[in-house]
């Protein structure tokens, strides 16, 4: 205890771990990386002919992008552990008032500025429910999906929208030296938005408030402002979306279109990495998970499956992305404890004990192995003395385990009569 | 009045309704117990004693059954058991009444009494006619002015710690164990509980009361037994111990050698705390802390010290009174406020307010003051990690490296963390809210090195803690807080523990009310 | 004891029943002035014959909710179990109505399962699980009906019945819907499996304690609620006799605005059958108002989502002031 000062060597703290590629290889961006390629392999196998013909590959793209801002925006919403499921009818009320806009002739620029800033109003909305009057986000933006439409319903009742700046269809059909100009939009905003949230204080913030949004209020991070601000970039990002979108749609909206954007964003988020309960992804995932969302759809529609039922699989993409990483360890864990140790944790914990000092000392051998300066004989020597506690470890272990329960059985047996006398 | 069945229960075999021998438990290489012991007379209260950390909520937990020991024997009656869950232990008749009450605040008294035992009519179906006159049976003896249909939140702490017994009573529970049942009531409802313990006792049922206060222990126990350490010290016959001996018991170690000696040079008033009051928690509450000083806020755990800390630090803010920092007045809006002025606090948990485990250390130190490491609008990450380390390495962090997880650290080297991340900012005042809470005792004398050496610098150190010892220990001057009130403050000399204790509790004059 | 020196607005704004009521009256007068017709018996019957099978999904959404959850796939249970049972029953003609009904209660209760496993035992996020099966379910549907609609003409005598067969001069899916009212009355307030619903709604960590198992409890939620979905899609199909995998769009949300404007706290753990029921019927009063008025149809989403927000600040201010107060009456202590 208390030791003088000027004898402890300062430690080194500098981080050991660099670059490693078998790690970056197995990492879920690659994953994804591997399931889009599987895909194109499917479909050049399927369909040969039509892979390779010209503008192929570009309209399959094409067709994924309208979704791409609401995606980005999500991005930051889960991230906060919130979810939006107003984006898509916020998405149709900035498309509403730029048509409306367009209609009375402003300036293209500032109609679209107009839908964009519609949008961020719509947001801002949420923002203040969300975080000053504290309600859960869900209750939120159910409500406000269904205001921001029926406001669009009310203005525009079955009328349709069709008087868009020319620019709209232009970005949603064109491409510029082979390369969908839609992408390069999405691109450009996805790397806006790797700035935002992985390089920038906000982004850290935003990773701050979605793992422990007590420590981040305790870290001086003010959480309300913050909430606001990711609600009204979403809601600016769902304008922008509403030019991708008209534009998909041939320069027209009506108050019933884009129902379901809000499933396919969550969707490609939730597959690309983005953890719903907050706190963690990024945004190269969704962004590859937006590609393999238009390559699947579009696979599914030339095997004939029609528009209804692709839905499901988008459902189930949704479902699986999100159980597949709470499958993992916890769940491998409650079920070992509760099948091979009987419920009994003194067990749980001597077994993992017991795997961590066997794998200690196994990498010890693969050391000794390794090592150089030693004699073969020293080597054998060494590494028989490490096998040996290892099988001693285990024997012990297992001797343990099944003395605790046996004596778990025999408590059970005796509580049962003891009861069973009352 | 009770039940009259338990007084026909057989006296067979031992003296002794419940029996520990050596039991160990440990959690993950920390010895939590190290072989105690305990022996619980049938019809005898028996006081639990130590100071914070000595193991007695693991015990608690022990009999039963959160946790099962890793070795040594429970007997019941002479019987050994196991229970593996708090239903088994409830069917073995051990009850327990926590000192945060554990209850479903939004459903009525008789269903949290009748919670997993409802009465059901031959429908199968809820009686709750019968129900609700039972529980008012039950509580009717207890207290007089609780109405069994209302939601458990609309009732007081000391209402529902009876709605709790009630609760204990309604299963035919043999041993109720109390942990610290008085704490944060007022001396009427203690005298009241005193009263309802003594009633249960004389009823046959056997009690373990774990209390702080000294005078819990003289009015109700004949027993008493202490825990230093995780481990057994002794047991006595309460009229044949004196005070003396029992806290020496207690701390059992002498006190100078716990603690560093203290160099800093005090100066002037760095900050003022003026007749704040914040309705329900705290009323009234004045001090001041100068510069290089460590001022020792304590008192009984709801006291109001944390609460007051919050309101120091903008996490909430106070109904009435103002601060002043360095002479100026000062609205402390929320915690940025509080952190760009100077004022820094080290939370009170850890886990949950102070560290954000799924984010590597150095993050974690830079999370207070993010704006230090903007470059042309990035975060540099390299000015971050170079910080970290220079910041961790100047207060002996052992970690693998900066970029591990506080997850996979040790309790002392987590509050290090979250020291390090307060020293990022230049802070006027720090408060420590229970810094050495949880934390080994090697590992509390470089925390209390730390704050010798920011003491030494300048800082203004406001410290909570519940730990007389370090109080003693650490402190220059020593507020004592009761019941959401300043009971004194005074000049760390010549002060002994049980001063301390005294301030805490109700003196003579009793509490306001 | 200080009950009685609670003034009367403070009696009021803990009463929820009393100011829905108060709403309800402040409606109808205006509907009466508006619409003069409208008290007629009739009128109102088949007023309240035409959103019953909201009153069974509110029912379903109100265990969900009570336990601190969401659902909103229950519109597209509706819809599979209605186009899977038009389907069969327009194919076979002769099979007794009855066998539908039970086929119903099947589906549902197949596709609250799904829900219940994926929430209550693979811990998923219920809005984002619900989110998911959502699509899904209206995906089966539209592949079951391969885009089909079904007409008066093409429904059994014996199907219908079950909707609007008069008993009493009252259709019979009013009737079976008071019952599940009752039933769930007795259920969430008389048995244990009910009332745990609640107790892992207000506090789970005094649930675990006390030996309640999550899991369990809000697959049991999520299960009735699928089979009331189910109950409600046989009936809407057979109230209407037209069905099409389109049926039930947006139910959930109005399901939703009738429980928390029947003061279902959306934190889980309060409301009550009682609360949901008049939530019911003020909702139907409202969409039947609406669809009175010339113009007003489309309005329809707008007010709806306003009602939800409105009812969710009312409840949120309401459960504020209850904590304030009884900090205040701590605050004696000090």
């Amino acid at each position: 205890m208390g030791e003088n000062k000027s004898n402890v060597p300062v430690r080194d703290l500098t981080i050991k771990q660099g670059f490693k590629l078998s790690k970056f290889l197995v990492s879920w961006e690659m994953v994804l990386v591997y399931i889009l390629l599987l895909i194109n392999v499917v479909l050049i196998v399927a369909k040969p002919n039509l892979y390779f013909s010209n503008g192929t590959i570009q309209s399959i793209i094409q067709s994924g992008m309208d979704v791409c801002p609401l995606v980005l925006g999500m991005i930051l919403i889960l991230m906060l552990g919130d979810i939006d499921v107003s984006a898509a009818s916020t998405m149709i009320f900035a498309s509403m008032v730029t048509g409306l806009c367009c209609d009375t002739g402003m300036p293209v620029i500032i109609a679209v500025l107009a839908g964009i800033l519609a949008g961020a109003l719509c947001g801002a909305f949420n923002g203040f429910f969300v975080a000053y009057v504290e309600m859960p986000a869900v209750i939120v933006t159910i409500a406000t999906q269904m205001l921001f439409r029926g406001i669009v319903k009310i203005i525009l009742d079955v009328n349709v929208l069709k008087n868009f700046p020319s620019f709209y269809v232009s970005i949603a059909w064109m491409n510029f030296l082979g390369i969908p100009v839609a992408l390069l939009v999405f691109l450009v905003m996805a790397a806006g938005f790797v700035f935002l949230l992985q390089k920038s204080k906000f982004g850290r913030s935003l990773y701050i408030i979605g793992n422990n949004p007590t420590c981040a209020q305790y870290s001086g991070i003010n959480v309300k402002k913050t909430k606001l601000t990711v609600f009204i970039i979403m809601g600016a990002m769902a304008g922008v979306a509403s030019i991708f979108f008209v534009g998909r749609m041939g320069g027209s909206v009506s108050s019933t279109m884009g129902t379901g954007y809000e499933m396919t964003a969550i969707a490609i988020c939730v597959l690309g990495g983005v953890s719903t309960n907050g706190g963690k992804g990024k945004v190269y995932g969704p962004v590859i998970a937006t590609l393999i969302m238009a390559f699947l759809t579009y696979t599914l529609g030339l095997l004939e499956v029609d528009a209804n039922s692709r839905k499901i699989v988008t459902g189930f993409i949704l479902i699986i992305a999100v159980l597949i990483p709470s499958i993992n360890r916890q769940l491998l864990a409650n079920l070992k404890l509760k099948f091979i140790y009987k419920g009994n944790k003194n067990v749980e914990a001597l077994n993992i004990k017991t795997a961590a000092e066997v794998k200690a000392l196994k990498t010890e051998i693969d050391d000794v192995k390794k090592d150089g300066k030693l004699s073969a004989a020293d080597k054998d020597a060494k590494v028989k003395k490490a096998e040996e506690k290892i099988a001693s470890l285990q024997k012990k272990c297992k001797e343990q385990t099944q003395i605790w329960l046996k004596e778990q059985a025999e408590d059970e047996k005796r509580a049962k009569e003891r009861f069973n006398k009352k | 009045m009770f039940r009259k069945k338990r007084k026909e229960r057989g006296h067979k075999m031992s003296d002794y309704i419940l029996e520990l021998k050596d039991v160990v438990k440990t959690f993950g290489g920390v010895t939590a117990l190290g072989g105690v012991h305990f022996q619980l007379k049938k019809g005898e209260i028996h006081a639990l004693m130590g100071e914070n950390g000595a193991g007695k909520s693991t015990f608690i937990k022990v009999i039963t059954g959160v946790h099962q020991p890793d070795s040594g024997l429970m007997l019941l009656e002479g019987e050994k058991v196991t229970p593996r869950s708090t239903e088994d232990s409830a069917k073995l008749g051990i009850a327990a009444i926590y000192q945060h009450v554990t209850a479903f605040p939004d459903l009525s008294v008789t269903e949290n009494i009748f919670m997993g035992q409802e009465i059901k009519n031959k429908f199968g179906l809820y009686n709750w006619k019968l129900m609700n006159q039972r529980a008012k049976e039950l509580i009717e003896p207890l207290s007089k002015n609780i109405d069994v249909n209302k939601p458990m939140s609309s009732l007081s702490v000391a209402q529902q710690q009876l709605v709790e017994i009630a609760k204990a009573l309604s299963r035919d529970a043999r041993i109720l164990i109390m942990d610290e049942p008085t704490a944060s009531l007022s001396k009427k409802e203690c005298e009241e509980l005193y009263q309802i313990a003594e009633h249960l006792r004389d009823e046959g049922v056997s009690i373990i009361l774990i209390t702080h206060r000294f005078e819990d222990m003289y009015r109700l126990a004949t027993r008493v037994t202490v825990f230093r350490d995780s481990r057994y010290v002794g047991c006595w016959d309460v009229d044949k111990i004196s005070n003396e001996e029992l806290i020496k018991h207690m701390v059992g170690r002498e006190l100078t050698a716990m603690y560093p000696e203290k160099t800093a040079k005090i100066g002037d008033v760095v900050f003022k705390v003026n007749d704040i009051s914040k309705e329900g928690l705290f009323k009234n509450v004045s001090f001041d802390v100068r510069k290089g000083e460590i001022l020792a806020l304590t008192g009984l755990v709801g006291a109001g010290r944390t609460e007051v800390c919050q309101n120091l630090f903008g996490v909430l803010n106070p109904d009435s009174g103002y601060f002043e920092l360095e002479g100026q007045k000062i609205n402390i809006k929320n915690p940025g406020v509080a952190l760009n002025a100077g004022i820094g606090l080290l939370p009170e948990d850890r886990q949950k307010q102070g560290l954000i485990n799924e984010l590597p250390i150095y993050q974690n130190v830079s999370s207070a003051n993010m704006k230090k490491f903007v470059k042309g609008g990035a975060l540099s990450e390299k000015d971050e990690i170079d910080t970290a380390i220079e910041l961790c390495q100047k207060i002996q962090l052992k970690a693998n490296d900066i970029a591990a997880p506080p997850s996979s650290l040790s309790g002392g080297n987590q509050q290090k963390v979250v020291f390090a991340k307060l020293l990022n900012r230049d802070l006027k005042v720090l408060i420590l809210d229970e810094p050495t809470k949880g934390i080994d005792v090697g590992a509390k004398y470089s925390i209390y090195e730390i704050m010798n050496e920011l003491a030494s610098n300048g800082y203004a150190i406001i410290m909570v803690s519940s730990e007389m010892p370090e109080v003693l220990g650490m402190a220059d001057r020593i507020v004592v807080m009761r019941n959401g009130r300043v009971a004194t403050i005074m000049e760390n000399k010549n002060i002994t523990q049980e001063m301390i204790l005294e301030y805490s509790l109700q003196s003579a004059d009793g509490r306001e009310n | 004891m200080e009950t009685k020196n609670k003034s009367f607005i403070s009696k009021m704004t803990e009463s929820r029943n009393f100011g829905l009521i108060l709403g309800l009256i402040v409606l109808l007068i205006m509907a009466k002035i508006l619409t003069p017709s409208l008290y007629s018996f009739n009128s109102i019957v088949s007023m309240l014959q035409n959103n019953a099978v909201f009153g069974l999904l509110a029912i379903g959404e109100m265990m969900i909710i009570l336990t601190g959850g969401i659902d909103i796939s229950i519109g597209s249970t509706l819809s599979l179990t209605g186009v899977v049972c038009c389907r069969l029953m327009a194919e076979n003609p002769n099979v007794p109505a009855i066998v539908w009904v039970l086929l119903a209660l099947l589906i549902g209760a197949v596709c609250g399962a799904f829900n219940g496993l994926i929430v209550g035992y693979f811990k998923m996020v219920p809005m984002i699980a619900t989110l998911g099966t959502m699509y899904i379910f209206r995906g089966f549907s539209f592949l079951f009906s391969g885009g089909q609609w079904w007409f008066p003409h093409q429904f059994t005598e014996g199907y219908q019945a079950f909707a609007t067969l008069r008993i009493l001069k009252i259709p019979a899916i009013l009737w079976i819907v008071l019952i599940v009212f009752i039933l769930a009355a007795l259920f969430l307030g008389y048995t244990s499996k009910g009332r745990r619903i609640y107790a892992i709604g207000t506090n789970k960590e005094s649930s675990k304690i006390a030996g309640i198992k999550e899991a369990r409890v809000v697959f049991l939620a999520m299960l009735i609620c699928g089979m009331l979905a189910g109950l409600a899609g046989m009936l809407y199909t057979a109230n209407y006799a037209t069905c099409s995998y389109s049926i039930g769009e947006s139910y959930e949300m109005t399901a939703i605005a009738i429980c928390i404007l029947g003061g279902v706290s959306i934190n889980g753990g309060r409301g009550k059958v009682d609360g949901v029921f008049i939530g019911f019927i003020m909702m139907s009063f409202i969409t039947y108002f609406i669809s009175l008025l010339p113009g007003l149809s489309v309005w329809s989403d707008a007010i709806q989502g306003a009602i939800i927000i409105a009812a969710v600040v009312l409840n949120i201010f309401t459960e504020r002031s209850a904590a304030k107060r009884a900090l205040k009456e701590r605050g004696a202590l000090i």
